[in-house]
């Protein structure tokens, strides 16, 4: 059996994964007693190439062209498959990270071929080869098999194998083969565009001295800023009621209650927040809290230390502006 | 993933199929029966946390089905307490007259007053040992139709946002095929709904419901006996609407009470949570229950359309079983023994048709021909008329009550027809203000709650960043047509406090908190316009109902 472990990189820097997927693909080349060879796909990616050789491997089949610089799911399946139709592999090995879920499923189908993703483990029984994945959040494992010709697809979840098993060359280097592909500009539907980092992160409550928390007394989105304005002048982060993150008035992310976060600041000043226990759960053991609310019988003020009973639009200017005077001063 | 069998919903009637299936398996397997069968191809799919967080009632259980079902469940007693004594009071405001006889539909001698939580979570435990695969934290979002009939689920996606785009966690629901598939979810189920309609199943009358809601206390030494049963009529429950309270003595000081209120009432700014609310405030519950404390929550609709609600119940790959299938007795107000025995007879009909096979619309028609022959049939035909008798308010109902009674369940008219309930809505009339908010009941924190700190006590959770998953077909009725018919009944019957309507910018819309909700499905059954349709959120949302 001939087995092609496929790895990736980006900017020419390794996923770690590849060498989970490629311990992996060893260990099925020795149950199985087959060849494997490990493929690198890019531009300029031949010191990465002449890693891989290092590794016990019968070759390495380097893939490089103009057009492999940055990913596209249409460079890297038209590329592969002629890759495939070169070396005709018998099963394709994959780490199942989000490129190889983007373009995986489209190489197979352009073949014609079934697909396995993201496996856990296999096993070799009877002279055939059972891929094992999870089913419903893990509760079950399923057994799953191909049929027909390869070459067949397989996908390895991450950690599942263990990169520092990758077994080294017993004598040296293998052979680095380079594979010519063709590929034409116009093949390339998706243009690349900056590269996405990971997104900004969620905001910690938990970690902030100060929180000016709003509900629902705040009445209308327009009248968030007020609200944001008093937590820059006093030097808080701005948290709400879930009914105002539902609305979407405030990211999720900032919402106080049994939904959203817990949190124990200094200093919480609830503003027209009436206190329902889903909220006050997430906040009562904050230092000192302060409510302010139109409704004298509000809740808020069984655990609030100061009250005002007063409306929040007459008390936010001024309490901000009291707050930027004694600053500026 | 092909299972032979799969039932949706693992409560008393899901799990007592599921229980029965595999012992029949067994004894066959065991007895070298051909073709083998293996009880890992049952499945059982729960939307709940775990087993036994969805399920919610009084509850008193008649133990005739679970002696069938296990034979000695009474030597490891999933059940709290025995019933001791049983009385049934008429509450005016200040007084509670007793009756001087327990009439006979509430008898409970010889009943146990349980937590359906706990039994359904011990039913379940036997289920697994059986090898059965329980899924929990999975909901059937659609059926998968075939042959006229039925050929399994798709469970609800994962893992998508408000808006619908897939996050980070996103999983695609799994389309589960099954040989036979049973709909085990309850009343006023989500894919009994949509088989109902898709196939035309609907028995001769539609069905009707109440709505129960129900209070856990702990209470001082000494207020209440274990095993101690009253039922009440009347108070604060106005004359038209049929319905009553209860309550009922556990073991270590606790108290089991509610109240049931049918849910066919003219009033439609009524308030079946406040109403309950006022009912703690009686003097003689009062006495029970001052200077304890209320530790959980909880609300679930009940199906009392008896025998003529019926829907078909088999088709070709599918049965419906349980509440679903309206097998409660409304008359004795139970139906869990009614469930476990729907269970066992669908149990019967599938190893039949596994045996066979053949899992056609005519080998299941076993089923209903089975619960026909049935105990099953017998009380609930005696009792076929009742519920109908009092959609026209008490007094006529008591007389026709007492008609039935000396006629074999007859009465006058046989069968009694009956309207779905959010017909009867009173037209208010009024003009396109949003009714006032402001005065609604707030309760005083120690006897009585409102209904936000009572959904607190329910231990509902739902993955907040999630579609909406309680669908309103045309949103533009509730700000322009409902506010002038009905006054938005959603702000009262809920008893979860989901529908909320709110005023921007001289607009009105309904804005629900969909993450309060508690699953009784009241909203999808009460509407006036029929416009809501309850579906299943992201598997392991709703109530946590540990120890109701």
């Amino acid at each position: 059996m001939k087995i092609l472990a496929i790895t990736e990189q980006r900017e020419g820097k390794w996923n770690k994964t590849s060498f989970e997927t490629l311990a992996a693909a060893q260990q099925i080349a020795k149950d199985v007693g087959g060849t494997l060879a490990a493929l690198v796909i890019g531009k300029s990616v031949a010191g990465l190439a002449d890693e891989l050789a290092g590794k016990s491997i019968s070759e390495v089949l380097l893939v490089e062209h103009e057009l492999l610089g940055a990913y596209t799911p249409d460079g890297y399946s038209l590329a592969l498959k002629q890759a495939i139709a070169q070396t005709t592999p018998d099963l394709v090995v994959l780490p199942h990270t989000y490129e190889v879920r983007d373009f995986a499923p489209k190489l197979a189908t352009s073949l014609a071929k079934g697909m396995i993703g993201d496996c856990i483990g296999y096993r070799h029984e009877n002279g055939r080869l059972i891929f094992v994945r999870q089913m419903f959040q893990g509760k079950t494992a399923a057994d799953v098999s191909f049929v027909g010709a390869g070459p067949w697809f397989a996908t390895f979840q991450a950690g599942a194998f263990r990169a520092d098993l990758v077994a080294a060359h017993p004598s040296g280097k293998a052979a680095v083969r380079k594979i010519d592909v063709e590929l034409k500009p116009e093949q390339i539907r998706t243009k690349p565009g900056e590269l996405f980092r990971e997104a900004k992160q969620a905001v910690d409550l938990t970690q902030a001295p100060i929180i000016v928390a709003v509900g629902r007394g705040i009445k209308a989105p327009e009248n968030i800023p007020l609200a944001e304005k008093l937590a820059k002048a006093i030097g808080g982060e701005i948290a709400a009621s879930r009914p105002i993150c539902d609305e979407g008035w405030l990211p999720m992310e900032r919402q106080i209650g049994s939904s959203g976060q817990t949190v124990a600041p200094k200093l919480y000043l609830a503003l027209g927040i009436s206190g329902a226990i889903q909220h006050v759960v997430g906040m009562k053991g904050s230092r000192t809290i302060v409510a302010i609310n139109k409704d004298q019988n509000a809740p808020i003020f069984e655990v609030a230390d100061y009250g005002i009973v007063a409306d929040i639009f007459e008390i936010i200017p001024a309490l901000t502006e009291e707050l930027e005077k004694s600053k500026a001063s | 993933m092909d299972a032979d069998v799969l039932i949706v919903g693992a409560g008393p009637a899901g799990l007592a199929c599921a229980l029965h299936l595999s012992q029949l398996i067994r004894k066959h397997n065991q007895a070298g029966g051909k073709p083998e069968l293996s009880t890992e191809n049952i499945y059982v799919l729960e939307k709940g946390r775990e087993i036994g967080a969805h399920q919610l009632s009084g509850a008193i259980m008649d133990p005739v089905a679970m002696r069938e079902l296990v034979p000695d469940f009474e030597k490891a007693p999933p059940f709290d307490t025995p019933v001791s004594s049983d009385a049934f009071y008429f509450f005016t405001g200040k007084r509670a007259w007793k009756s001087p006889v327990t009439p006979p539909p509430f008898h409970n001698h010889g009943n146990y007053i349980v937590s359906l939580n706990k039994l359904v979570k011990w039913m379940g435990g036997l289920v697994e040992k059986e090898g059965v695969n329980l899924f929990t934290q999975f909901a059937g979002a659609n059926l998968i139709y075939e042959n006229g009939g039925i050929a399994g689920v798709i469970t609800e996606d994962k893992g998508v946002d408000k808006n619908g785009k897939p996050k980070d966690n996103y999983t695609p629901g799994y389309e589960l095929r099954a040989k036979v598939t049973v709909l085990a979810e309850g009343p006023r189920g989500s894919l009994t709904k949509q088989l109902v309609i898709k196939y035309k199943l609907d028995g001769i009358n539609p069905q009707t419901y109440g709505i129960g809601i129900k209070e856990l206390w702990e209470v001082p030494a000494g207020r209440i006996e274990p095993g101690w049963v009253a039922h009440s009529l009347g108070w604060p429950l106005p004359l038209d609407i049929y319905g009553g309270g209860w309550i009922y003595g556990l073991k270590d000081n606790r108290v089991s009470l509610g109240m049931v209120s049918a849910l066919e009432y003219r009033d439609p700014l009524f308030d079946p949570h406040m109403a309950f609310q006022q009912y703690k405030t009686h003097p003689f519950v009062r006495r029970i229950l001052e200077g304890g404390k209320m530790v959980r929550y909880g609300a679930k609709t009940v199906p009392y359309g008896g025998w003529y609600s019926r829907p078909q119940s088999s088709v070709s790959g599918g049965l419906i079983i349980g509440d679903s299938g309206s097998l409660l007795n409304s008359q004795r107000l139970k139906g869990i023994h009614t469930a476990i025995k729907s269970g066992m007879l669908a149990a019967e009909t599938i190893f039949d048709a596994l045996r066979a096979g053949d899992t056609s619309a005519e080998k299941l028609s076993a089923y209903p021909k089975k619960v026909e022959s049935s105990w099953i049939k017998k009380e609930l035909w005696a009792v076929r008329n009742f519920h109908q008798g009092f959609q026209h308010g008490f007094f006529r109902g008591m007389f026709s009550t007492a008609m039935q009674q000396i006629s074999g369940g007859r009465g006058f008219v046989d069968p009694a027809r009956a309207k779905p309930g959010y017909e009867e809505y009173r037209k208010l009339n009024r003009g396109p203000e949003l009714v006032d908010q402001s005065g609604r009941f707030k309760g005083d924190g120690t006897l009585t709650f409102d209904r936000l700190t009572d959904v607190f006590h329910s231990g509902t959770r739902h993955e907040e960043d999630q579609p909406c998953h309680l669908v309103v077909l045309e949103p533009d009725i509730c700000g322009n047509r409902c506010v002038r018919e009905y006054g938005n009944p959603c702000q009262y019957f809920c008893p979860a406090a989901v529908y909320e309507m709110v005023k921007e910018k001289n607009v009105a819309r309904l804005k629900i908190n969909a993450s309060n909700c508690v699953h009784c499905k009241t909203c999808d059954i009460a509407d006036p316009y029929q416009i809501i349709n309850w579906i299943p959120p992201e598997g392991g949302g709703g109530p946590n109902y540990e120890g109701m």
